[in-house]
């Protein structure tokens, strides 16, 4: 019976590493994204030295409506840079306060929404049919990457459809 | 005497403003206060007298940043540097809201 209750829980236990595995693996790396996808904010990230790059898929921003969830097959891609520093290695700024970034990409974060993809998690964690991919700047998928963070922190936004920015952004442009 | 003290005061009404700065509490979840209205090259220190993590978020655009986790007792500085109508939240609690007109 032990060796039963030990085989179950090992079942499960690879089931669900199989199972985060397969989540992520969902997304694929959005090739050309800087010159087909549009540019929507940038967030300076101080405590970083960073600046954070927004990209929308354009088919996503055509159909996305205020007031509605974001339509199957919004891909949103959060770019991280390194901010310019100055001798002392703090971030410079410009005429308007905002960090200066550089060309240096450090990762490229996505998040794609396609129907039935959260089905897979429990309430608790599913964040609506929204999944997360981590890549490095070649393109490659971050060997050792964790998600339950992303899931976590955008669990807090479950309201405008789990996104910080693009939800935001689309109640501001009043689209 | 008088003419040079009335001058000094004169360069000093007439002078550009000094730069503010303004104090935003975070307890019980929420900023406090939740409306303030600044000028460019004020700042605002988000005390975290609360007894909970916060992160102040800014996704206006334009202004956007995001100043990291700020654990209880810590303070963090956001600087405002041109004009323009913010929205700050917090990245943990979506309802803790402030407004902010730069003008």
């Amino acid at each position: 019976m032990r060796g039963m209750i030990g085989v179950a829980l090992g079942v499960a236990a690879t089931g669900l590493a199989a199972s985060a595995i397969a989540g992520t693996e969902k997304v694929a790396y959005p090739e050309n994204y800087q010159t087909e996808f549009v540019r929507y904010i940038t967030i300076d990230r101080p405590d970083r030295k960073i600046v954070r790059w927004f990209y929308v898929n354009p088919e996503a921003l055509a159909r996305a409506a205020l007031g509605e969830d974001l339509p199957d097959g919004t891909v949103l891609i959060m770019e991280d840079h390194k901010a310019r520093l100055d001798a002392g290695e703090a971030p410079v700024v410009d005429a308007q306060g905002r960090f200066i970034s550089t060309d240096e990409v450090t990762n490229v974060f996505v998040m794609e929404k396609q129907p039935g993809w959260g089905a897979e998690y429990p309430p608790e964690m599913r964040n609506g049919e929204w999944e997360y991919a981590w890549f490095l700047p070649d393109g490659a998928r971050k060997a050792d990457a964790q998600f339950d963070g992303c899931f976590a922190c955008h669990m807090s936004r479950a309201g405008r459809d789990f996104t910080f920015t693009f939800a935001k952004y689309l109640i501001d442009t009043k689209r | 005497m008088r003419l040079a003290m009335a001058a000094a005061l004169g360069l000093l009404v007439g002078g550009p403003a000094l730069a503010a700065e303004h104090v935003v509490t975070m307890a019980g979840q929420q900023y406090t206060p939740s409306e303030l209205s600044a000028q460019p090259g004020d700042t605002i220190r988000f005390v975290n007298d609360d007894d909970t993590d916060h992160a102040v978020f800014v996704p206006t655009v334009g202004f956007g940043i995001d100043l990291g986790k700020q654990e209880p007792g810590q303070e963090t500085v956001l600087s405002l540097a041109r004009s323009g109508v913010l929205e700050v939240e917090c990245v943990f609690h979506p309802d803790m809201l402030l407004t902010v007109a730069v003008q």
